[in-house]
């Protein structure tokens, strides 16, 4: 069995950000990096995977500068058997479609049959990547798995859906899947798998021998969300009243349904 | 001469600072509070992920990692429970360590191996109420007896004690020989008959880890469970404390390094006079202070480790990390209660746990006295 796990390296989520210089991302200084929450799902399914067929080769893809060969040695130790790292030091200013291009790219000819992706990245967040780069290579996508079961090229996948409903979805492999929290709980790298990360394979590419697609879309801008000023304050007799509350708190918050 | 973690050693820190965090922090307070030991939580985890043989060969159940990265994983635990650090300390350096340096093939597969693995637990048995820092007036004798050891005695403040499945144990086995000539070092097991625990001890830090007397009451064991020659127990014992004050110094700077972050932490978000406490150099510049001595520390904790990695001489080294770091982790967390004022003093904010913890770390395994004999004899022989 091949398996494919997409990861990315991001800042520490406590981390202080700043808006960078030209706006439109934010400032890479004086951060601590570490792997996407979601991908990190991702690369522990991917490794029990391999752990319940009894065999099978699993690759950690991630692009970026050489930073990210850091990241990439967590999921070496988690489990996974081999690294490819597509070297782009301007991974921060490429869109979706391009880094699913880049993806697919490497993917097209391996024959995976499982690819895994987190459900989004938690700094820019757009939730594309696992999706365009399934249809690019042909293969039905299930995104936002809380389960995974597979039994003989059949995986048995349960979604989470808006409202907390769950989706239960079936799909031969080839095929891809966005993992989101719930999904499992990954392991923790032993010191010994830690040690022996060092051995695996981990070859750099460079982003141009992969990337195809043009962009299509820019970043414009990134900016904190301006403060807001206090409360708002609702006019009215009683029953007035009682109506705009219940009309905001339908429509603002998931208070009411 | 390169002062970065390699990547091994990063993701290391990464890994058990996660652990520690998640698993072991948000127990720690309510265990000091008990007096609760938790083996599963702060043993079997350890083993589970490599920790408890990291320096050992694999060929030993070990990880095969360096001194540098047993430093950096009894920091990031110290760091949010001392006594989880020291439980891992006291197991691997003055447990295991000296049957690796010592033991006969026989020996380390034998005992070495089960302890690399975390399958059991070792502890240390030197002080007694009369030999403390004066190690040498050992009263805990061994008589031979045939192919046997019989051993008669007590000893006092054994980290581990009670849970710990193999013991070593030092003990005077020539009458006529002087002071600190004539001891012998031994493999002592759990459950061996004549040999049963005492009182445990209330101690003002480190609350979850137990500290207890043992006693051997013509305790039989076979003369295979001699460690190293006849009479070269004080040596064994030496060299033992050697590596065990690199992992005192990394439990000392992980409660140094606790407390500092607590103390950022609260003065960042901690008003008065309108304004956040960081804002007055009066708390700056000691908080200042208490990061230039940590990273001091740390400088001096690696220094010991790559010595000790390197097959170079250490004891300097160690003695120099150890008495730097245990009185930096005082100093430090001392002045952390002060930042963190009346709240600092209650329970409810980890930082007065820190400071109970830290004292031990200036008394164990060799009192900063000894730290200062140790260094002073190295510079003036």
């Amino acid at each position: 069995m091949k398996i494919l796990v997409c990861i990315k390296q991001v800042p520490d989520m406590e981390s202080k950000f700043k808006v960078d210089g030209a706006g439109t991302w934010y400032d890479t200084g004086d951060l601590a990096w570490r792997m996407n929450e979601y991908d990190e799902y991702g690369v522990e399914q991917a490794v029990r995977l391999k752990e319940q067929v009894g065999e099978g080769d699993i690759t950690v893809l991630c692009i970026g500068s050489d930073k990210v060969k850091e990241t990439m040695k967590k999921a070496l130790a988690m489990g996974c058997d081999r690294g490819l790292h597509v070297s782009d030091d301007d991974v921060s200013a490429r869109e979706p479609l391009q880094i699913a291009s880049v993806i697919a790219g490497f993917a097209k000819d391996k024959g995976f049959d499982v690819i895994f992706t987190g459900m989004q990245s938690q700094d820019r967040g757009s939730g594309q990547v696992g999706v365009l780069t399934a249809e690019i290579l042909a293969m039905p996508s299930i995104t936002t798995i809380v389960d995974f079961a597979y039994d003989g090229g059949t995986v048995t996948a349960k979604r989470e859906l808006e409202g907390g409903i769950k989706a239960i979805v079936k799909v031969a492999v080839p095929a891809l899947f966005t993992c989101q929290l719930g999904l499992n709980k990954p392991r923790y790298p032993t010191l010994p798998n830690i040690m022996k990360a060092k051995k695996k394979e981990l070859l750099s590419v460079p982003v141009a021998d992969l990337l195809e697609a043009d962009a299509r879309q820019q970043t414009v801008k990134l900016y904190f969300p301006e403060k807001k000023g206090g409360g708002l304050v609702l006019e009215g007799d009683a029953p007035d009243l009682a109506a705009q509350l219940v009309q905001i708190l339908k429509e603002k918050t998931t208070v009411l349904s | 001469m390169k002062f970065e973690l390699s990547e091994e050693q990063s993701l290391i820190r990464e890994t058990v600072r996660d652990f520690a965090e998640t698993e072991i922090g948000p127990s720690a307070a309510e265990r000091d509070e008990e007096e609760r030991f938790d083996r599963e939580l702060m043993f079997d985890s350890l083993a589970e992920l490599g920790l408890t043989g990291i320096v050992f060969p694999e060929e030993y159940g070990g990880a095969g990692a360096d001194y540098i990265s047993y430093a950096i994983a009894v920091e990031e635990l110290s760091r949010v429970c001392a006594s989880t650090g020291v439980t891992l300390s006291a197991h691997l350096s003055l447990g295991a360590n000296p049957i690796y340096l010592f033991g006969t093939e026989e020996q380390k597969q034998q005992f070495l191996t089960p302890l690399a693995t975390g399958e059991k637990m070792g502890a240390f048995g030197l002080t007694e109420p009369a030999a403390g820092s004066d190690a040498g007036s050992t009263k805990t004798t061994a008589v031979r007896d045939g192919d046997d050891w019989i051993l008669n005695g007590t000893k006092i403040f054994i980290t581990n004690a009670g849970e710990a499945e193999t013991y070593l144990v030092l003990a005077r086995t020539d009458k006529e020989a002087q002071k600190h000539h004539g001891i012998s070092a031994f493999i002592v097991s759990k459950e061996t008959d004549g040999f049963s625990f005492g009182k445990k001890e209330k101690k003002l830090g480190i609350r979850s880890s137990p500290t207890m007397e043992i006693v051997f009451e013509n305790c039989r064991i076979p003369g295979t469970n001699l460690l190293g020659a006849e009479g070269e127990g004080f040596r064994v014992a030496m060299k033992t404390l050697d590596g065990g004050r690199i992992g005192i110094a990394s439990q000392a700077l992980g409660i140094a390094q606790g407390a500092l972050d607590q103390a950022v932490a609260y003065a960042k978000e901690r008003k008065q006079f309108d304004r956040p406490i960081t804002a007055f150099q009066g708390v700056s510049f000691q908080l200042a202070d208490m990061a230039t001595q940590i990273e001091a520390s740390r400088l001096l904790v690696y220094s010991a480790a790559y010595k000790a990695s390197a097959g170079l001489p250490y004891s300097q080294a160690s003695a120099m990390a150890k008495l730097m770091a245990s009185e930096t982790a005082m100093k430090v967390t001392t002045q952390a209660v002060q930042i963190l004022g009346g709240y600092g003093y209650t329970r409810e904010f980890p930082v007065e746990r820190m400071m109970r913890d830290a004292k031990i770390t200036e008394i164990y395994e060799g009192t900063s006295e000894i730290q200062r004999l140790v260094i002073g004899n190295s510079l003036t022989r």
